[in-house]
C-alpha cells in the first residue's frame, strides 16, 4: 500500500491519500467510532461485568460481595468437574473427527477429478442448519421406538442396544456424530484452502524422485499445510467447548447429566436456576480456558515462523 | 494434483473419490432428505414401526399444525427482523471500520485491529449471564431491538475481518483519480470503493445473516413470549408437541429453507468469503 506522508506536521498520522478533507486528524477516528463504541458497550463491557458478577452472590434482590468463593464452591463442585471431564470427551471427539474426516475430503477433492465441485455444495448444506433444528432432526433418526436409524440398528446390530438414545455413552455418541456433521463442513474447506497453497511443482519434482503417495503427503504436504492445521484445531476446539444448542435440543443434558458439558452447566446455573454468582464464575473459568488455548495457539505459531 | 503411473490406477483413484465423496454427501444430505419425507407424513404414520422412509400419502397435517401456531405468527417475522437489520448494521460499520484499517495508519491503529480481532475469541456464550442482567437491569429482556444490538456487535470482528481483506485489493490509486476528478472523499467511497467492494460485502452479509437467523443461546436467554426467533420456537415445539415429530419436521423444513435458498443462490460469494477470512489466519 502507498503511504504518503502527511505535508503538514502531524507526526503520527500518515494517510494513504492525498486530500484537504480526508487528511483530518479525526477522520479516521469517526469511521471507526461506531463500531469501537458497539463493541464496548456489548464485548468488552460484559465480559468485564462477568468478572464482577462471579465475585457477588444475590439474595432476594440483595447483592453481597462474596469474593472468590463462587470459584471455590464451583471448583468443588462434583458436577462441574464431571461437567468438565463430558466437555474434553465431546470436544476432543469432535475436534479429531472434523479434522482428519476433513482433511480426507479435502485431499480427495484436491484432486480434481471432473463434477467433485457438487459434493463440496452438498457438504455445506449442515454448515448453514441451526443446530438446533439438527439436533431435532438427529433426535428424530435416533428416537428409541421409532426412530430409523434406531431401528435399522435394532434389526441389524443388535449388540448396540435398543435404545442408544438413552444410555450414556450412547447419548454422548449421537451428539458427537450431530456435531461432526455440522461441523465437517468447515474443516474440510479449510484443509482444501491450506491443500491448494501447496505449489504443485514441488509435489511433481518429489514425485519425480521416486516418492510415493503416502511420502509426498507426510514429507510435503503435511509440513506445508501444518500452520493451517493448527488454526483449524484451536478454531474446532472453540466452537465445541462454546457450543451447546445441539445438546440442547438432542439430550437436554441428559440422560442423568452424561451430556452435561461446561458450557450446559453454566447456562443451567446461571441463568435456568438463577444463580448468577456462579454461573458468572463458571463463564470466566469457561472464558480463561478459551484464553490459554489462544495462547498456545499464538506460541505455536510464534515458533513456527522462527 | 495426481501423478499418474498407469491408467488402471487413475481408473481406481477416479471411483474411489467418486465413491467417499458421495458417501460423504449422502451422509450430509440422508437427515435432510428424512426430515422432509417425515414432514408429509400423518400423525398415525409417523408412529408406526418399523418406520417408512417415503410417506405413503402425502400429507399436510404438520405443516398446517405450524402455520397455525406462533411459529407462522410471530417467530419467523421476528427472525427476518433480527437477521436482516442485524446484518445490514453489521455490513455498515464493518465496511468503515474496514476502509479506515486498510486506508489509514495511526498510532496504534495497528493494535486497535488487532484488538478488535482479538474479540472473535471471547466466545458469545462467556458474555451470556452479564447480558442478561444488563438486559433485566435495562428492561430489555424480550427486546429485539437489544437483542439485535448483541449480534451486531457478536458478529462485528469477523464481518470487520472478511470486508477488510476485499479492500485490501481494491488500489488506492482508484480513489486518488476520483478524487482529482473533484469527488469529495465520501462520494469517491460510496461511488468508486463500494461497487467494487460489493462482493465482499454481500459475502458479509450473507455470512452475518446465515449466523443470526441460526443462532439460539442469546435469543433463548434474552428472549420469551412473542419475542422469541425460530430457535428458541423450534426448541419449545419439543415441549409444547410432545412428540409429533411429523410437526417438529415441517417447523425445521420450514426454518431451514431460506437459508439454503440463501447459500444455493449465493454460493459463489460465500465460498469466497469463506476462504478469504479461513486463511487468512
Amino acid at each position: 500500500m502507498i503511504e504518503v506522508t502527511s505535508l503538514e506536521s502531524q507526526p503520527h498520522i500518515r494517510v494513504g491519500t492525498v486530500t484537504p478533507g480526508m487528511r483530518t486528524k479525526w477522520f479516521p477516528f469517526w469511521l471507526l467510532l461506531p463500531s469501537i463504541v458497539v463493541l464496548l458497550a456489548l464485548q468488552v463491557g460484559p465480559t468485564l461485568y462477568s468478572f464482577y458478577l462471579s465475585t457477588t452472590r444475590m439474595r432476594q434482590g440483595v447483592v453481597t460481595d462474596v469474593g472468590l468463593e463462587n470459584y471455590g464452591r464451583i471448583l468443588n463442585m462434583p458436577s462441574f468437574r464431571e461437567a468438565l471431564r463430558l466437555t474434553l470427551i465431546y470436544a476432543g471427539s469432535y475436534v479429531i473427527l472434523t479434522v482428519l474426516l476433513g482433511l480426507l475430503i479435502a485431499l480427495l477433492l484436491n484432486r480434481r477429478f471432473k463434477f467433485t465441485g457438487i459434493y463440496l455444495v452438498l457438504i455445506f448444506f449442515p454448515w448453514v442448519i441451526s443446530d438446533v433444528v439438527a439436533g431435532t432432526m438427529w433426535r428424530w433418526l435416533w428416537q428409541p421406538t421409532y426412530g430409523l436409524i434406531q431401528n435399522w440398528v435394532t434389526a441389524n446390530l443388535p449388540a448396540f442396544g435398543e435404545h442408544i438414545y438413552t444410555t450414556a455413552g450412547g447419548a454422548m455418541f449421537i451428539v458427537v456424530m450431530a456435531a461432526v456433521w455440522r461441523g465437517l463442513a468447515f474443516t474440510t474447506l479449510v484443509c482444501l484452502g491450506a491443500l491448494q497453497t501447496v505449489p504443485i511443482e514441488t509435489l511433481e519434482s518429489a514425485a519425480l524422485d521416486g516418492a510415493g503417495r503416502f511420502r509426498r503427503f507426510f514429507r510435503v504436504i503435511l509440513p506445508q499445510i501444518r500452520p493451517t492445521l493448527m488454526v483449524m484445531v484451536l478454531l474446532a476446539s472453540i466452537q465445541a467447548i462454546n457450543s451447546v444448542g445441539l445438546i440442547f435440543s438432542i439430550t437436554n443434558g441428559g440422560p442423568g447429566g452424561a451430556t452435561k458439558t461446561a458450557a450446559f452447566f453454566l447456562l443451567e446455573t446461571g441463568w435456568r436456576n438463577g444463580d448468577f454468582g456462579r454461573g458468572a464464575a463458571a463463564s470466566v473459568i469457561l472464558f480463561f480456558i478459551n484464553l490459554a488455548l489462544t495462547l498456545v495457539y499464538l506460541r505455536l505459531m510464534g515458533r513456527e515462523r522462527k | 494434483m495426481h501423478f499418474v503411473n498407469s491408467k488402471l490406477t487413475k481408473r481406481f483413484d477416479l471411483i474411489s473419490t467418486h465413491v467417499i465423496l458421495g458417501g460423504f454427501a449422502l451422509f450430509a444430505l440422508f437427515p435432510i432428505v428424512y426430515t422432509l419425507m417425515t414432514s408429509f407424513k400423518n400423525e398415525t404414520e409417523v408412529l408406526t414401526r418399523p418406520p417408512t422412509f417415503f410417506p405413503s400419502t402425502l400429507v399436510t397435517e404438520g405443516y398446517e399444525v405450524v402455520f397455525n401456531s406462533e411459529m407462522v405468527r410471530y417467530y419467523i417475522p421476528n427472525s427476518i427482523f433480527n437477521s436482516m437489520v442485524s446484518s445490514v448494521v453489521v455490513v455498515v460499520l464493518a465496511s468503515l471500520a474496514g476502509y479506515t484499517f486498510t486506508r489509514y495508519k495511526f498510532r496504534g491503529s495497528r493494535a486497535l485491529e488487532l484488538a478488535i480481532l482479538g474479540l472473535m475469541m471471547i466466545p458469545g456464550l462467556t458474555n451470556l449471564i452479564p447480558l442478561y442482567r444488563i438486559a433485566s437491569e435495562l428492561r430489555a429482556l424480550n427486546s429485539n431491538i437489544f437483542i439485535v444490538a448483541v449480534y451486531t456487535a457478536g458478529g462485528l470482528p469477523f464481518a470487520i475481518w472478511i470486508i477488510r481483506s476485499f479492500f485490501e485489493t481494491i488500489p488506492i490509486e482508484l480513489e486518488e483519480a476520483a478524487l482529482i476528478d473533484g469527488c469529495t472523499p465520501i462520494q469517491a467511497l460510496r461511488m468508486v470503493i463500494m461497487p467494487l467492494a460489493a462482493p465482499g460485502l454481500l459475502a458479509g452479509f450473507l455470512l452475518m445473516f446465515v449466523d443470526t437467523w441460526n443462532e439460539f443461546l442469546a435469543a433463548l436467554v434474552l428472549l420469551s413470549g412473542n419475542a422469541r426467533t425460530v430457535t428458541v420456537g423450534m426448541y419449545d415445539f419439543q415441549s409444547s408437541f410432545e412428540i409429533a415429530y411429523h410437526v417438529w419436521t415441517a417447523a425445521c423444513i420450514l426454518i431451514m429453507l431460506p437459508v439454503i435458498v440463501l447459500f444455493i443462490g449465493l454460493r459463489k460469494q460465500f465460498f469466497e468469503a469463506m476462504l478469504a477470512g479461513a486463511l487468512k489466519g
